[in-house]
């Protein structure tokens, strides 16, 4: 009871979302209405005209009287294909437009949505909001004005028919909801197993990718009639679904041609009597067969767009929670202007927790000199990433505050404060473009000699000539293959290229091997040189080359000081280093 | 995605004889089918001859008693029509869904006797899109098309005659009507299935687009791309707006044009119709036979051109399936196999064996090795140098160009298939799992094997008490490719797996990733209990494996350039001793 009550509401905020995005398209949607009223019309007209030339010509034995009623048919004939016309070519545009125009939005908001956001949502929900919940709602915001021209057309047919025979009329009318329901609960018995086919398909695509992507355990084992059985198993499965539809169709189907047959019958019997008792003519009773015949494919579809409304007002609901999540992390409202300055990072009792209270920092104060370098240090799990995450404010701290050049980073404008704080992942995201593209995703505005001399720094230069289309070559998931060493280098010059005031490499150099590793200590060194620079770091290399080292556990700050101090001087600061060099060989 | 609609369909006959014949032990279904929809049509046919009946002989005869008795006829036709239309809805079904069923076994069969070398030609995304996308063409055509067209089909064939009966002049002038209908169609489909196409590609574009910005959304934050990044979205989202509108004005015009033809269509009828009522050469029960019979020309001509769509996706995927089914089998047990005489010993003998992938570019050349039972053997070499393919012609996922290999004397291709399967086993890079329990995992290739065999060499292994300490043990759920584990514990796994598999002779492709410390040394005791009292290949990444086996073969450019134990190739070969360098420096 309740769970219905819900699902009545659902429908009730779905259905207002429609209509509110279908208000931004009010003039498209008012012509494809428009349309469909013309079409409607014409519907009605049609079957009544051929029961006038029975009447007036056949009946009255006049063939003159035949002309003029079929020119005024093939005029109706002509005004009803405008009217398809109109109805369903803006039904499209309104359809596609809203489709596009809401992807738009949802692709935007996505973007704006901060890193806490991504980190608890998958990609493929994200997807779907963008795909398959989109096209539901496209498809029933296309179905839109035909269903209010067919609901207006049964209402005048039915109508029209108990004006010119009540008793006749209203038998033939039963058609209308009769076939509603039957399309209705078809429609919607379909969708259910469709679904559970689509699952059964891929759980199929699974068996298929495993065997051919582990051919070679399949092959060493000889146990290719496993891997047979297991994808019959699953051809099975999908046999019974396709057969349970199957079942539908059979049960279903055939009803929507035997209930406007009934309705036949029915015009047959009362109507012929009627016709016999004069009370009708002989006309009349041909328009009627003919209106029943007209009315059985919009009966069908009106069904069909009932029966999936529900679903799409469900796909509306997803979206809507989606575009009104507001971004947690967002500009201030009147930013303050950050001067020029050397780059000063200070950490005010600075501490973080997850939204579900796990602590990660605590009270940790330190303050970074601008130009200098330190390394975040501390096993897994310290904070230590946290720490270079909170600086660009990809999250906000809990508490205390963090200061750049003596202002809150929470002052700033996100777009300033990010343009000054380039941060260079440990994941390298490249994006399908060309290399030079990938690295102007750093500065948008950088020369192609800006490029050139940051890649240089980065070391990059001289792999990316050696490349076949040099820095125009498309790199990512779509185009050329590069090592982990060589996207770390093109990451490191996307983070340089626009001269960053802060440079956070977040464990940059743990994924590469140890010949990798040695280049890209050269260009490290250069990037550094002169800037403040925060790195993620386990290999003694790195920290070699860092002016201070802070070191975290816990989550709190336990020593700051170079490298070499620390090793004299705190016991477990080797013992880390120690554990974390051997894991990473 | 696959795009069926791009795949030129050639010999559209020979495909449909050639997919017929596949649908062994269908007969009966369909020769059933194939009736209940004959007579499902020929009964939807009688309808408008009965109502022609009413009319004639009861209402303009002035007798209710024929009206009543027409109707009574048409309820008894419509009940049989019904319990018939539905049986032939579902035999129909039955014969599509039976029919893949049996298709997807025989192409995946096939599709695993195929050598590696086919795997290692065809990207994976394609041999997986011939199970799957090509497959549900074809099952989108047998459950929904097939029915479609074969009932629409009769259905015009039967109407055309059933009209061309009723008054042939007439029918004559509708006919004209109809094949101005069919020529409309054809050129609409031709237009939508180009439109559509556009459309198809272009959501593709839309979808990675999307995709990547989704995934890059910390690097497009971090370097406040967002609106750049919206931008370049907003122009691949229009044109896939603009396909769609393309495909939209291509068919908004058809629907229009049919509906027009719809009303030529009866006001040639009624213009004829009507004059011969009048001058009493035609009965008005006629007349509106013919006019209910107009609805039925109409609406499966449209029905039929978009089942064509499907029709021709259908024969393309088809054509692409017989394509895999037409492949070579390179490597295949030979006519008069024999199995590996019992008791195995296990020795390996390469005896000049060349082999190129590709002739011009050979990979290996001159190979001899002999290992006798029991040794463990490292074969050492750059990356490229051709010590994989090596273990890969010893597990003979090819064959040698030239030359032989032998297993306890036997010509590995005179072996029966399974008799030399269960003597050997290839530990390939990194561990496979499949999808499903670990235990499902460690007895892959035993699958008689009890929880006490598992638990028994899980023990010997020293990994009794990893899995002990999972909360579900065995029963613990890999997930998709082994994701709940590390790389080194899906190397113990895959290393459990092979020893419950006990062969005689073990290749082993090392790993050349670095494992955690700890999974390391797991990995090196489990090892050790595996390769002992076995013959063993041991494809070596590291100095360690190395100084362990009892010889060393070092390869280069496709030749054995060095043979020896460590020490001995350590002071006579400068290639080995560079090697050992490298790898010195890499553990430092």
């Amino acid at each position: 009871m309740v769970e219905s009550q819900a699902k009545l509401r659902d429908l009730k905020t779905g259905l207002q979302l429609l209509l509110k995005i279908l208000s931004g398209y009010r003039s498209i949607a008012l012509i494809s209405i428009l349309g469909a009223l013309i079409w409607m019309a014409m519907i009605v007209v049609i079957p009544y005209l051929v029961g006038s030339i029975v009447d007036e010509a056949v009946t009255a034995r006049d063939t003159s009287a035949i002309w003029p009623i079929l020119g005024i048919m093939l005029v109706a004939g002509a005004i009803q294909a405008l009217g398809i016309a109109m109805r369903r070519y803006f039904g499209f545009k309104l359809s596609y437009r809203a489709e596009a125009d809401v992807r738009n939005r949802i692709f935007a908001h996505i973007q704006r949505m901060a890193f806490n956001f991504h980190d608890t949502t998958s990609t493929g929900e994200l997807m779907a909001r963008a795909s398959s919940d989109l096209s539901q709602l496209r498809l029933i915001l296309s179905m839109l004005p035909i269903t209010l021209a067919n609901l207006a057309m049964f209402l005048v047919v039915s109508a029209v028919l108990i004006v010119i025979d009540p008793v006749l009329g209203l038998t033939a009318s039963l058609m209308v909801p009769a076939l509603l329901l039957t399309s209705g609960r078809f429609a919607s018995r379909v969708v259910g197993f469709s679904f559970d086919l689509q699952a059964r398909l891929s759980a199929l695509s699974h068996v298929v990718e495993e065997s051919i992507s582990g051919i070679e355990v399949v092959k060493s084992y000889g146990q290719e009639s496993r891997q047979l059985d297991r994808l019959e198993e699953k051809a099975e499965v999908i046999y019974d679904s396709s057969m349970s539809m199957a079942r539908e169709r059979a049960i279903h189907r055939p009803l929507f041609e035997i209930i406007p047959a009934l309705g036949t019958v029915a015009v047959l019997a009362v109507g012929g009597i009627r016709v016999v008792d004069g009370a009708i003519t002989i006309g009349e009773f041909v328009s009627f067969t003919q209106y029943l015949a007209v009315m059985v494919l919009p009966l069908m579809i009106t069904g069909w767009f009932f029966a999936n409304l529900p679903r799409s007002a469900a796909a509306a609901s997803r979206i809507d929670i989606l575009l009104e999540t507001a971004p947690e992390i967002a500009d201030p409202r009147r930013p303050v202007h950050l001067p020029q300055g050397p780059g000063q990072i200070e950490l005010r009792h600075v501490s973080f927790a997850y939204p579900d209270g796990t602590a990660v920092l605590e009270d940790v104060s330190l303050t970074i000199p601008g130009g200098t370098s330190v390394g975040l240090v501390g096993v897994t799990g310290s904070g230590k990433s946290t720490i270079a995450h909170l600086i660009p404010r990809f999250y906000d701290v809990s508490d205390g505050s963090i200061l750049l050049d003596g202002i809150d980073i929470r002052e700033i404008s996100l777009d300033q404060l990010r343009s000054e704080v380039s941060v260079v992942f440990q994941e390298t995201f490249l994006f399908s473009a060309s290399v030079v593209d990938n690295i102007r995703v750093g500065d948008a505005l950088a020369s192609d000699e800006q490029v050139r001399s940051a890649a240089r720094l980065a070391r990059a230069h001289d792999f990316i000539c050696a490349m076949p289309d040099g820095y125009d070559t498309v790199v990512g998931e779509r185009g050329a293959t590069l090592s982990g060493g060589q996207r770390q280098r093109v990451s490191l010059a996307r983070g340089v290229v626009r001269d960053p005031r802060i440079l956070i490499l977040d464990d940059a150099t743990s994924s590469v091997d140890a010949v990798v590793e040695a280049e890209i200590q050269e260009a490290l060194r250069q990037v550094m040189s002169g800037r403040t620079t925060l790195i993620v770091a386990h290999r003694t290399s790195t920290l070699a080359l860092v002016d201070n080292v802070a070191f975290i556990e816990d989550g709190r700050l336990v020593a700051f000081g170079p490298h070499d101090t620390l090793l004299r001087e705190i016991p477990r600061y080797t013992e880390v280093l120690a554990a974390e060099e051997s894991v990473v060989g | 995605m696959s795009s069926a609609g791009d795949y030129r369909v050639e010999r559209p006959g020979r495909l449909t004889a050639r997919a017929a014949r596949l649908s062994t032990g269908l007969g009966w279904p369909i020769t059933g089918a194939l009736v209940v929809t004959l007579v499902a049509t020929i009964v939807r046919l009688l309808g408008p001859l009965v109502i022609r009946g009413g009319i004639d002989d009861g209402i303009a005869a002035d007798d209710k008693q024929t009206i009543l008795i027409a109707a009574g006829v048409y309820v008894g036709l419509l009940v049989v029509q019904y319990f018939v239309t539905a049986a032939s809805q579902w035999s129909v079904a039955y014969v599509g869904e039976r029919y893949l069923v049996q298709l997807r076994s025989v192409v995946f069969s096939k599709m695993l006797r195929l050598d590696m070398g086919y795997f290692s030609r065809t990207k994976s995304g394609v041999l997986v899109s011939r199970m799957t996308a090509d497959i549900e063409s074809l099952q989108e055509f047998a459950s929904d098309g097939a029915v479609m067209a074969l009932s629409n089909l009769l259905t015009v064939v039967g109407v055309a005659a059933a009209l061309a009966l009723v008054d042939w002049q007439m029918a004559l002038a509708v006919f004209g009507v109809v094949t101005v209908l069919l020529g409309v169609s054809v050129v609409f489909q031709r237009q939508a299935r180009k439109a559509y196409d556009m459309v198809r590609e272009r959501i593709g574009r839309v979808l990675a687009t999307l995709q990547e910005g989704i995934t890059g959304v910390r690097v497009v934050q971090a370097f406040t791309q967002e609106s750049t990044q919206a931008s370049t979205f907003g122009r691949i989202n229009e044109r896939h707006f603009e396909a769609n509108m393309a495909a939209a004005r291509a068919i908004s015009w058809y629907f229009p044009v049919v509906a027009f033809l719809r009303v030529v269509a009866m006001v040639v009828t009624l213009g004829i119709g009507a004059t011969r009522v009048i001058d009493g050469s035609m009965t008005v029960g006629t007349l509106v036979a013919f006019l209910l019979y107009l609805d039925w020309f109409f609406q499966p001509i449209i029905n039929l051109s978009n089942v064509y769509n499907l029709l021709q996706s259908a024969l393309s995927a088809l054509a692409k399936l017989f394509e895999v089914m037409d492949e070579d089998v390179a490597v295949d047990e030979r006519h008069g196999a024999y199995d590996l005489p019992d008791p195995v010993r296990g020795a390996i003998v390469v005896d000049g064996v060349a082999f190129a992938y590709n002739p011009a570019v050979p990979v290996l050349s001159d190979i001899d090795i002999t290992v006798s039972q029991g040794e463990r053997v490292a074969i050492v070499g750059e990356t490229g140098s051709g010590k994989s393919t090596i273990a890969k012609l010893m597990m003979r996922f090819y064959d040698p160009s030239s030359g032989v290999i032998t297993l306890d004397g036997a010509d590995l291709r005179d072996l029966t298939i399974s008799s030399r399967l269960d003597a050997m086993a290839l530990i390939p890079q990194n561990g496979f799992l499949f999808a499903g329990t670990l235990r499902e995992n460690f007895t892959y290739a035993r699958s008689g094997a009890t929880d006490e065999d598992v638990w028994r060499v899980l023990e010997v292994m020293g990994i009794d008490d990893w899995i002990r300490s999972l909360p579900e043990q065995l029963d613990t759920e890999v997930r998709e490719r082994g994701s709940r584990f590390s790389a080194g514990e899906r190397q113990l796994v895959a290393l459990a797996r092979a020893f419950l598999a006990d062969p005689s002779v073990i290749v082993l492709d090392e790993a050349t990733s670095n494992l955690d410390p700890e999974t390391e040394i797991k990995v090196e005791g489990a090892l050790r209990a595996l390769l002992s009292g076995r013959t063993s290949i041991v494809i070596a990444h590291r100095l360690r494996s190395a100084e362990k086996a009892d010889r060393v073969i070092m390869v280069d450019a496709g030749r054995i350039i060095a043979e020896g134990t460590h020490n001995e190739l350590v002071d006579g070969s400068d290639a080995y001793r560079e090697l050992v360098e490298v790898w010195q420096r890499g553990l430092a």
